[in-house]
């Protein structure tokens, strides 16, 4: 991890204070305040349009806001900054989106060591043995010199996992990493989320797979319509959560 | 018939290749090669520099950009060649030669038509990518560099290679302000000889399909062999992949 951080190491990983966002007149996203401690894993839920996405890609500041702010590792990602200071705050931010967005004109070796050699400068064989060794971790040591489009949805979401530690970075942000795949799929993307989680890292995954959060969460954000409407862990979130939405929304995902 | 195709070509072959030098001006072949290549080399990456300012979000950029392609693509090349022809002498002050005007004019227009197909590439690859690399902590422009621009280039090259040809075709027009290139070439030579202007012609048709076709020849070759190697080495995919950039290409 950085060593060069002058301030005093946050308690928390991540922490969002009063965020508003708004597409034009419509609010997406209102008056949000949640934290996640370092080593936390936290699963974000809720209907369709109710603002996962846009909470979650506000976090490494792919979607600006408002008003408020996030701070990661104490330092708000919102503050007006130079961009080669953004880029360098977001390059520690792992994300993994829905539709894998792997680079289609690059080897899966070269889609995983690619971000290393150019933005952080480490020497090509070196990232490229980072690499190989990532893939291994998620078991696609024998796939490094295909392309995505020969790869299947899962093996290529697993690729996107690989390229974002790649970064090494202390937190990983999940937007639904399952919901484009086939179900037969679906395990083998989970079981590499529960593997990091696992060995500590802070994740946020935005994600539908309540078999998953049930498993692996820490704590459940139950989010409708823009506001964050609980938080709890997941055994009292799934056995009595408390605002009626929460349990509409539960019991709907049962039928 | 065929004789008189054969006596040209003796007598004339020099003037034809490069024009009066070394007594006067290099010319001929030769010439029209170098502004053809000058013209693709430099309008290459003025076509890239045109779409990203068109791209851009500062407006300063977008909009003289934009008024620039719309009036390159909306006037006719004479038209450009001869207003530069009269305006660059007049801005600069100098006596600019034609063949540099003709360069310059030829840069700006397949610059112009470039560029709006580097703009469609980048488009249509969709936010996704942009995202992706951004997440990933490149900026912008090494996002371009690295993700976006390989990618759109190369989904361009059918398009790319139908601008070049163009290009060299678009050459001729500089006989207009007497650039002595090929066709300026073969029209003294049809002025010497004055009653065989259908042969004369035909040998200057003949080098410039010859031209096209292979310039056209080796892009597709360059072009499969991207193709090739994109497909990885088990390459399943490949006849699916590069059939229809080969169609497009193969109807120019
Ligand atoms: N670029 C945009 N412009 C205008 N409205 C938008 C834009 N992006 C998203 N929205 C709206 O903001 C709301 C929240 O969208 P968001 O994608 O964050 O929802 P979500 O919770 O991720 O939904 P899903 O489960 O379908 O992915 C939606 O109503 C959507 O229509
Ligand atoms: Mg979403």
């Amino acid at each position: 991890m950085s060593t060069s951080v002058s301030e005093p190491q946050a308690a928390q990983a991540i922490r969002i204070a009063d965020v508003c966002k708004n597409y034009g007149d419509y609010q997406v996203l209102k008056n949000i305040n949640a934290e996640v401690a370092r080593g936390e894993v936290v699963v974000i839920c809720g209907p369709s349009g109710s603002g996962k996405s846009t909470l979650i890609r506000t976090v490494n500041r792919l979607e600006e806001i408002n008003s408020g702010g996030i701070s990661f590792e104490g330092q708000n990602i919102h503050a007006p900054m130079r961009g080669s200071e953004l880029n360098k705050l977001r390059s520690r931010i792992g994300f993994v989106f829905q539709s894998f967005n792997l680079f289609p004109h690059l080897s899966v070796v070269e889609n995983v060591s690619m971000s290393p050699i150019r933005v952080k400068g480490v020497a090509p064989d070196v990232a490229h043995d980072k690499a190989l060794k990532l893939l291994d971790r998620v078991g696609l040591a024998d796939k490094a010199n295909s392309y995505p489009g020969q790869l299947s949805g899962g093996q290529q979401q697993r690729v996107a996992i690989a390229r974002a530690l790649a970064m090494e970075p202390p937190v990983m942000l999940f937007d639904e990493p399952t919901s484009a795949l086939d179900p037969e799929m679906v395990g083998e993307v989970l079981s590499v989320m529960k593997s990091l989680a696992a060995e500590g890292m802070t994740m946020l995954c935005v994600t539908h797979e309540m078999g998953f959060a049930r498993d692996v969460a820490d704590r459940i954000w139950f989010i409708d319509a823009g506001e964050i409407l609980e938080t709890a862990p997941p055994e009292e979130f799934f056995k009595n959560p408390r605002h009626p939405r929460a349990q509409r929304f539960l019991a709907d995902l049962r039928h | 018939m065929i004789q008189d195709f054969i006596t040209i070509i003796q007598d004339y072959w020099l003037l034809l290749l490069i024009g009066q030098y070394p007594n006067g001006p290099l010319g001929g072949l030769a010439n029209t090669l170098i502004l053809s290549a000058l013209a693709i080399a430099f309008a290459f990456p003025v076509s890239i520099l045109m779409a990203l300012a068109r791209l851009s979000k500062w407006w300063f950029l977008r909009w003289p950009m934009t008024a620039l392609v719309y009036v390159t693509r909306g006037v006719p090349l004479l038209m450009l060649i001869l207003w530069c022809y009269f305006v660059i002498p007049l801005w600069t002050g100098a006596d600019v030669p034609s063949f540099l005007i003709m360069l310059v004019t030829l840069v700006i227009y397949q610059g112009a038509f470039l560029s709006e197909v580097v703009r469609a590439g980048i488009v249509s690859l969709g936010q996704g990518q942009m995202d992706a690399a951004r997440a990933l902590g490149h900026g912008y422009m090494s996002a371009m560099r690295f993700v976006i621009l390989p990618q759109a280039l190369y989904n361009m090259i059918p398009s790319m290679i139908s601008t070049f040809v163009s290009t060299i075709k678009d050459t001729t027009l500089g006989y207009v302000i007497n650039v002595p290139d090929l066709t300026f070439a073969a029209s003294q030579v049809n002025n010497q000889l004055l009653t065989q202007p259908f042969q004369v012609f035909l040998i200057l048709a003949v080098v410039y399909y010859i031209l096209c076709w292979s310039l056209t020849f080796v892009a597709n070759s360059v072009e499969r062999r991207i193709a090739r190697r994109r497909a990885g080495p088990r390459n399943a995919r490949l006849p699916a992949e590069a059939a229809p950039l080969k169609t497009i290409t193969e109807q120019l």
